[in-house]
């Protein structure tokens, strides 16, 4: 089976993010650059195939800034067999559905059986780049999964695959024959580490660097655009309750939450 | 002077290559994922979860500036270090295992061993599936080693080794220990021989665990031997090269302790800044205070200078070149740094600093240690005068 994992790099989750002067974008002084959790998910999902059974190929891409090979080499450090970068002038720019034209043109080359993608970016929260693709590509996409391997149709023979998705209060399966994009929830472990042979392995492995505009995406399709960014508002100091027995000062807390935090 | 480009030759450069970065982040997350929580609890229970050591091999630093070839995972020096500071700003009990296992027990099987001793001794250390630690201080010497009473006696292919050592770091769980013996008393240091000897030989046994002051996960003990049987194949180096087995490996565990020293006092001034800008007294937060800043800046600038010296001298071995000063600079330094930082910390938290409910005084604990296992702060000055002096004397 052949894996395509669609990775972004973000701020790392542990890293306090700034908006920058022009109220639109973040500050990127300061900040370390990962890959997108659920994205790490994706790779991890991909990689545990690869475990399960040793003929699975995954390969790795990003499409971003330049400095998003440092993610690649990461992925490739954590087992990931190839990596691709599609970089260049504006890469880092394009907005959800030029990301999908684009990384379909990556797929349509790299003839996946399974593209996986992360639900949704921590930076931009968007959800859109893994359905958008699969609409790109014509293939059919199945959301929040938790697992896929491929299906036992009896006999041993595969036929498709099967695909595990959460759903309130338990779990369902699917089965998808043919190309598919899956958009993930979470591994069934946690995203590995790299090791350091790992990481000595990923040394070696050219990581070849398309230029975003050779992929012939149109930038003059409509797009929506950001304009302003805020942070959310400082909390104001917390209020301790110190006076009265405890009956009251329960009364009075509820009142409170009632009346003025408005939660009950 | 123009300062539009830098000169075509500039070679001097504290960047780290992209998979030093990688190798630093990864320890980093990995440390502070899973070690930096049990932190507390493996200095209160007295041990480091020997998963966490399976974990470590894992990853592949138990192995980490071992060759491929000797099941290692053939990175430098430097990024030894790298990976050493993260864990020991995590757990400088955890720390101190990977560092003798790395240092003392990879380090000298790898210089002196013969490719058969590589084979069977050192690539099951560098694949984490085997412990090792390093057996040269004795009851009665350590800084004079040479002074050394265990004895190793020639009979037939075989050696026959006898004395008792102490202080020996991993000594209780190791797999696989190297040992250092004399031959010949009348020789003093020409007479010393190093040998590996395995768990369950008969005749050795681990003796008493001490009870420490800090870096309480890591297991102290002394080791027995009692007429005990080592094959000729288990000498490490020449008869009379032991002295020299034993320096030289030092020189390189100096680099690690160092690195652990870092990683202390980043652990210090992490946790001291962290509640510095919590805490508040007198309606603002401490760290607002200039008494409290001038101590933080203080340590940050310690810290960076420490960990430049252990820089240099991870990157001089890893050029080839002698290092034995500069690693004996890092150590003393590094050392000197994280005590202070470590009394900063304390005092910064003040009264909360010397509760076992903060990670302070467990930092003012594990730091002192650094200041004298390894060589003594005071035999790294000897290391570094003497080097001076054999310069100046044109010797």
């Amino acid at each position: 089976m052949k894996i395509l994992v669609c990775a972004k790099q973000s701020p790392d989750s542990t890293v306090r993010v700034k908006v920058a002067g022009d109220g639109k974008s973040v500050d990127a002084a300061q900040i370390t650059w990962a890959i997108s959790p659920y994205d790490e998910y994706a790779v991890e999902m991909a990689l545990e195939r690869k475990d399960a059974d040793a003929s699975t190929t995954v390969a790795v891409v990003s499409l971003g800034a330049a400095r998003a090979k440092d993610s690649l080499r990461q992925a490739l450090a954590m087992g990931c067999d190839e990596a691709i970068l599609v970089s260049g002038p504006g890469a880092d720019a394009l907005e959800g559905l030029a990301v999908a034209r684009a990384l379909a043109k990556v797929a349509l080359e790299a003839k996946p059986d399974v593209v996986l993608c992360g639900r949704q970016a921590s930076d931009d929260d968007q959800g859109l780049v893994g359905a958008a693709l699969a609409e790109a590509l014509g293939w059919p996409h199945v959301a929040t999964i938790t697992k896929f391997a491929p299906a036992d149709a009896g006999a041993g023979s595969v036929n498709g695959i099967d695909v595990w998705k959460e759903v309130e209060g338990g779990h369902e399966v699917w089965r998808a024959t043919g190309p598919v994009v899956l958009t993930v929830q979470k591994s069934e472990k946690e995203p590995r580490y790299p090791s350091l042979p790992g990481i000595m392995k990923a040394k070696k492995k050219e990581i070849p660097e398309k230029d975003v505009a050779s992929l012939g995406i149109d930038a003059s399709l409509p797009r929506p655009e950001m304009v302003k960014m805020e942070p959310p508002p400082s909390r104001g100091g917390g209020k301790i309750m110190k006076d009265g027995d405890a009956k009251q000062t329960a009364q009075e807390l509820a009142r409170l939450l009632r009346e003025e935090a408005k939660v009950l | 002077m123009s300062v539009d480009a830098p000169p075509a030759d500039a070679s001097f450069d504290l960047e780290l290559t992209e998979e030093q970065a990688l190798v630093q982040r990864t320890a980093r997350d990995w440390a502070r994922e899973r070690v930096l929580p049990l932190a507390g609890e493996i200095d209160e229970q007295a041990a480091v979860p020997r998963e966490l050591v399976a974990e470590m091999a894992k990853l592949g630093f138990m192995g980490i500036d071992v060759p491929e070839r000797w099941g290692g995972a053939g990175l430098d020096t430097l990024s030894y270090a790298l990976v050493l500071e993260e864990v020991n700003r995590a757990c400088a009990s955890t720390g101190v295992i990977l560092a003798s296992h790395v240092s003392l027990a990879c380090a000298p099987l790898l210089r002196y061993g013969t490719d058969a001793q590589k084979e069977r001794f050192l690539a099951p250390l560098a694949r984490g599936e085997k412990l090792g630690c390093f057996a040269l201080s004795e009851p009665a010497s350590g800084s004079d080693a040479a002074a050394m009473r265990t004895t190793a006696r020639r009979d037939g292919d075989a050696w026959v080794l006898s004395g008792s050592k102490n202080f020996i770091t991993n000594g209780a769980f190791a797999d696989l220990t190297v040992v250092f013996a004399q031959t010949d008393p009348a020789k003093r240091h020409h007479g010393i021989v190093a040998f590996v000897v395995e768990k369950g030989t008969p005749g050795f046994v681990v003796g008493k665990l001490e009870k420490k002051l800090g870096i309480r996960g890591s297991d102290t003990a002394q080791l027995h031997f009692t007429d005990v049987r080592v094959p000729d194949d288990h000498r490490l180096g020449d008869v009379g090269q032991g002295f020299g087995v034993a320096l030289s490996t030092l020189d390189g565990g100096r680099i690690g302790i160092a690195a652990q020293s870092v990683g202390i006092a980043r652990a210090c001034l992490e946790d001291a800044l962290g509640y510095a800008t919590e805490r508040e007294a007198f309606g603002r937060r401490i760290a607002d205070f200039e008494a409290i800043q001038g101590k933080l800046a203080d340590m940050a600038t310690e810290i960076d200078a420490a960990r430049l010296l252990v820089w240099r001298a991870a990157s001089m071995r890893d050029r080839g070149e002698s290092y034995g000063p500069e690693a004996a600079m890092a150590k003393l330094f590094a050392s000197d740094v994280a005590v202070r930082a470590a009394r900063e910390c304390v005092q910064i938290f003040g009264g909360y600093g010397y509760l076992r409910d903060f990670p302070a005084e467990r930092h003012y604990r594990d730091a002192k240690i650094t200041e004298i296992y390894e060589g003594t702060s005071e035999i790294m000055q000897l290391v570094i005068a003497e080097d001076m002096l054999k310069a100046a004397s044109g010797r």
